[in-house]
């Protein structure tokens, strides 16, 4: 087994946090460790959201002009590993959602998050430390009580895996 | 993690609370032409038991029931029809609490549209159409 050949639909994706009220977050080696990863990956870890949306690296770039020079030049700078602002359908009772909002009341709690997606066999694995930033309950009465929050990736704190 | 209600529960919910609300006119499920000797009788039907999916390999995560059923007032007297409906509306229209009696289940709310009126030679009744969605929590 490897990484998942193949072109995989959006409702394959799956979010997991590191449990533990004071966890401590897996080191930037281990953020691309399977072993590591995959422990947090597991179905007690897992926050019940609607959908997960872009994740990965951002862009930032610096523009030069040199005069009397024919052409200019875009060189990558320090970019970030991007935020998420996530949806969940709202239980009061759900401990994933207790702890994210224990971590957004907190505001400098490090915590080891893993998304994982898979073809039914191989797993592929994102892996990354952050802190959530924000935390919404959104009661519109036309469909069930929303929960929304951001967690803030951190800087150079990511990593890719897969299942071997 | 949302479960999912049982279809069977919630019909069985509904046949309980229309029929206390308008006993003693008699309550049944779908239409039999066999009843149409009634002057006055309700027919109900379930459709749209759907809980939104969600990502992920878990199958609990999902949203919460919007189920809607269809009620059918059949009278002989057009207003008795519009009478009938008017008491379901009463009742049901913005309810929330235990829905359907001791069996039943909880409601955050039921929301009731009269959908139209007419009449059908073929039976020759007066007919009320509306709409309940009711909002369940899981």
């Amino acid at each position: 087994m490897a990484l998942p050949n193949k072109i995989l639909p959006g409702f394959s994706a799956t979010l997991y946090a590191q449990s533990g009220a004071t966890p401590t977050p897996l080191t930037v080696a281990n953020l691309s460790d399977e072993t590591s990863v995959s422990a947090i990956a597991i179905s007690d870890n897992q926050i019940p959201v609607e959908a997960i949306p872009a994740f990965g690296q951002d862009d930032a770039s610096a523009n030069f002009a040199v005069a009397g020079a024919r052409q200019s030049d875009v060189i990558p700078t320090q970019s970030k590993p991007t935020s998420m602002t996530i949806t969940a359908a709202w239980n009061p009772s759900s401990a994933a959602l207790l702890q994210v909002r224990a971590d957004a009341y907190n505001g400098t709690i490090d915590r080891t998050y893993v998304i994982s997606a898979t073809d039914g066999t191989n797993i592929v694995n994102y892996a990354f430390n952050g802190r959530v930033g924000e935390f919404h309950i959104d009661p519109a009465p036309t469909a069930e009580t929303k929960c929304t929050f951001t967690i803030h990736a951190r800087g150079n704190q990511y990593g890719w895996s897969n299942n071997t | 993690m949302a479960s999912q209600n049982s279809p069977l529960v919630i019909a069985k919910a509904i046949q309980n609370q229309l029929s206390g609300i308008i006993s003693p006119i008699k309550v049944y499920s779908n239409f039999n032409r066999n009843y149409a000797t009634e002057q006055k009788f309700v027919t109900w039907h379930l459709r749209n038991v759907h809980q939104p999916v969600y990502t992920g390999i878990y199958q609990a995560n999902k949203g919460i029931d919007r189920p809607t059923f269809q009620m059918s007032v059949f009278t002989t007297k057009m207003n008795d029809g519009l009478d009938i409906a008017n008491t379901i509306i009463q009742s049901l229209h913005g309810y929330s609490g235990q829905f359907g009696g001791v069996d039943g289940f909880q409601i955050s709310k039921a929301d009731v549209t009269l959908l139209y009126h007419g009449y059908d030679d073929t039976t020759a009744l007066h007919t009320v159409f509306m709409d309940c969605i009711i909002d369940i929590p899981t």
